[in-house]
């Protein structure tokens, strides 16, 4: 149910970033419902299957998707399946959705693609760990070692889920490929990570993709609401807001950061999942 | 379980070694073993009588895959493949034997001429097997001494020693941090059915060992399983790295065997430490699949011509069905979802949530291992299968070695779509992988399928325009990993003409064998021919005798 809420919400999602992005530089800007005529644009266009591709090129934005997907249908936001353990299933499933779209931009055998793709997976090694120790802290003062039994932000937790929260704000700029971390507009060669692992695909394996990215960052936002006392579906969308605004400041006053300073950025995450999780064991 | 019944398989292999062979003989006897093992394995596992007969099972499953594929494989080593022929199949009923055994006499017979065999099916290679073979006999000399040491000692010196003793014997084997040296060196070196062999089954039987030691000898001190969880975890991490920039693709392989195992003694040692019933789940789940999957990628290995990877490269347009078969090892062994080695990674992180003290904090270097795993396979994979051929690599890719992988291959799926095979007995519960695994492939069948009905136009790689693609303009395997190895400053990178990456543990086993011939050579003064020293030692001898007898 969840997964069919980010389907609709997603480029909803993506085009006012770029709405208010453009607003904020002075520019007209498109509406935020371009995204869906572009996304429809895109799916009924002509793609082009590089020379020497396997299916790994197809599968690779099948895989982004339903990976992407699969994480948010256990998102416990609109009812879903729930059981213990979940949690663990979805950030692998984000992984599952990452695995195949590095292997799709190395078939395409060109060294943009393989670029892309050694960066993707340095920015996983160094935000995963942190990731999932802050989601796993979270869990451990819950009920039910899912999802489903999460605790809300209040007074006696706070810090663990502060702490958590941080974290998994900083999992969305580097899993999102958003600033400071990646900058989704860029199309300098240097300073491109994802963009320069989809570069060889077109059409509607492109509007695969690119589904597929303001997913992975809807399933992060989602995580956040989880954290967060209401209703969830619309801490949810108030999560979305508050991103949507969080990002378009972001991305037109922030820098990219240099590619070798990330691990000094991303140590944060780390940091801040091991004392969530130190705060989860100690009950502080 | 008495102790004739274990030399059986051994007795069975021995008779059957005299008669003449054909290939066509020895794969059918490969079978014939392989699946009565398999049967009897599964059902002892499934009857509760004990874990031992999930390593008959898992011996039965890799010598299925081997039946088929071992004829195969010889016929490009003619000269040797009599020999093979004899010293594998003793070589798998010493396992068998081993995997049955209790601990005594002829537990260390068995274990010894596990190591002996095994050194000689590594040292059969040739010339450029040599130093393998010896690290991994200068391993089984470790692994022994440290067996003897808790076997004879076990009654007469405290249970510290006992268990540093079967750290040592059991964990050597295993390939646990820092004595894992000789698993990359070892195993790379040996034709592909054997690396199969060794990675997949012979260091699974030194988790058995370590498993069963809690019953032989009686619960461990505490800090047995501390040591275990630690050591597993920071082997799991090095390897990962380590492994990253190797640029042997079997090398590689082995690395990841290392990874593996120490995820297995890490699951081990948080079962010693707080007896969950996930832990078991994640360990014995976590062997199974483990010697499946690396069974499946070192025989795929076999089937190439050249193991550099950098100088590999679009393996999947020239053998698809190759391709399609790795791709499904190397995903299982990255850990990705449906796969039965992320369900054994699924149950760890549970155990390791649930754990006492400061355990929790594994599960973050849990997911380190993951997110590496994942770089890991996708470089191997990549580089490869994927992308422009960097070379012309000859492919030995026949009927038979399809088959065999083919039978691997499925039984691994079997495990992912019913992995309550394994976990029923143990009374571990999962979430439904198998409709998972169904509810993927089915819909990512029904994306590919209308993508492919879509407008499509063959083109060339987009080159920037400039001057077109060549295969050299891909990343080589080093180029692939630097920029992860970077992150992790115990390696050091040479670059320069020939960029290579030092292994730093290398030096543990000549080190290991310096004081072996030191000791040795200490020894040897006893034997100096002097009549006098001879009878000095015989009169202490019978001192020390009825000392004994008598007090």
């Amino acid at each position: 149910m969840t997964a069919f809420l980010a389907l609709v919400l997603a480029p909803l999602f993506s085009g006012s970033v770029k709405w208010l992005k453009a607003r904020l530089t002075h520019r007209e800007g498109l509406s935020p419902l371009m995204e869906y005529r572009n996304l429809i644009k895109l799916w009924r266009k002509v793609w082009i299957a590089p020379h020497p591709t396997t299916p790994l090129f197809l599968l690779g934005p099948i895989l982004a998707l339903l990976g992407t997907l699969g994480a948010l249908a256990l998102l416990p936001i609109l009812p879903g399946p729930t059981f213990k353990g979940d949690f663990l299933l979805a950030l692998y499933l984000l992984g599952l959705g990452r695995f195949f779209p590095m292997l799709a931009a190395l078939d395409a055998g060109s060294s943009f693609g393989a670029q892309g793709g050694y960066r993707e997976g340095v920015v996983t090694v160094l935000a995963e760990p942190g990731t999932l120790m802050a989601l796993a802290g979270a869990v451990l003062l819950g009920e039910g070692f899912s999802l489903s039994g999460l605790p809300e932000l209040g007074v006696e937790n706070s810090l663990v889920l502060l702490l958590a929260l941080a974290s998994l704000a900083l999992g969305l700029l580097a899993e999102g490929a958003r600033m400071p971390v990646d900058d989704p507009t860029t199309h300098l060669e240097l300073t491109m990570i994802h963009e320069a692992q989809i570069l060889d695909h077109s059409g509607p394996l492109l509007a695969l993709y690119e589904l597929a990215g303001s997913l992975k960052m809807l399933f992060y936002a989602g995580l956040m609401a989880l954290l967060l006392p209401g209703f969830k579906p619309l801490v949810f969308l108030g999560v979305g807001v508050a991103w949507v605004l969080a990002l378009a400041y972001l991305e037109t006053y922030g820098v990219k950061l240099r590619y070798l300073r990330l691990p000094d950025f991303l140590s944060y995450n780390t940091l801040f999942g091991v004392l969530a999780l130190l705060g989860a064991i100690w009950r502080f | 379980m008495s102790p004739l019944w274990t030399f059986l398989p051994l007795v069975l292999a021995l008779l059957s070694a005299g008669t003449p062979w054909r290939f066509r003989g020895l794969s059918l006897f490969l079978g014939m073993t392989g699946l009565a093992w398999g049967v009897l394995g599964g059902m002892g596992w499934a009857s509760g009588l004990g874990a031992s007969y999930l390593y008959l099972f898992l011996l039965g499953a890799l010598t299925l895959g081997l039946a088929p594929y071992l004829p195969a494989y010889l016929a490009h080593h003619p000269r040797e493949a009599h020999l093979y022929g004899l010293l594998l199949p003793l070589f798998l009923a010493s396992m068998a034997g081993v995997a049955l055994a209790s601990p005594g006499l002829g537990f260390l017979f068995l274990w010894e001429g596990m190591a002996l065999l095994g050194y000689f099916l590594i040292a059969l290679e040739g010339p450029n097997a040599l130093a393998g073979a010896r690290a991994f006999f200068l391993a089984s000399r470790l692994s022994g001494a440290g067996l003897y040491l808790a076997f004879l000692g076990h009654g007469h010196v405290g249970a510290d020693w006992v268990w540093a003793g079967l750290l040592l014997g059991f964990g050597v084997k295993a390939a646990v941090f820092p004595f894992h040296a000789w698993l990359p060196q070892a195993h790379p070196v040996a034709i592909s059915p054997v690396s199969a062999l060794l990675s997949g089954a012979m260091t699974k039987l030194g988790l058995l060992g370590l498993y069963q030691s809690r019953y032989w000898f009686g619960p461990p001190p505490p800090w047995v399983g501390w040591v275990l969880l630690l050591l597993g975890l920071l082997g799991a991490v090095y390897a990962l790295v380590r492994g990253l920039g190797e640029e042997d693709l079997k090398g590689a392989l082995a690395y990841s065997s290392v990874e593996n195992l120490g995820l297995m003694l890490a699951a081990l040692g948080a079962y010693l430490l707080k007896p969950m019933p996930v832990l078991l789940g994640a360990f014995f789940l976590h062997q199974v699949a483990h010697a499946l999957f690396k069974g499946l990628l070192f025989l795929g290995a076999g089937a190439l011509g050249e193991r550099r990877i950098s100088h590999l490269g679009g393996l999947f347009r020239k053998a698809p069905g190759l391709g399609a078969l790795a791709l499904w090892g190397m995903g299982v062994g990255a850990g990705l979802p449906p796969g039965p080695v992320f369900l054994a990674e699924w149950q760890l992180y549970q155990g390791f949530l649930q754990g006492p003290f400061l355990m929790p904090l594994a599960a973050g270097a849990l997911a380190l291992v993951g997110a590496l795993a994942l770089y890991f396979y996708v470089r191997l994979y990549g580089l490869a299968f994927l992308g422009l051929p960097r070379g012309e690599a000859a492919l030995h890719w026949t009927q038979g070695m399809r088959l065999g992988l083919g039978v691997l291959a499925g039984l691994l799926l079997l495990l992912a779509l019913v992995p309550g095979l394994v976990l029923d007995p143990l009374g571990v519960r999962t979430y439904p992988n198998g409709l998972l695994l169904i509810l993927l492939g089915v819909l990512a069948g029904v994306f590919y399928r209308g993508l492919l009905r879509m407008p499509m136009r063959a083109y060339g790689t987009w080159d920037c325009g400039f001057q077109p693609l060549s295969p050299r303009m891909q990343p080589n395997g080093l180029g692939f990993a630097e920029p992860a190895l970077r992150l992790f400053p115990f390696l050091r990178l040479q670059v320069g003409e020939h960029p290579r990456l030092e292994e730093p543990l290398a030096e543990v086993y000549p080190g290991v064998g310096r004081i072996y011939a030191r000791l040795a050579a200490w020894v040897q003064t006893l034997q100096s021919g002097s009549l006098h020293l001879y009878l000095l030692l015989q009169l202490l001898t019978l001192v020390v005798v009825l000392g004994v007898v008598l007090l």
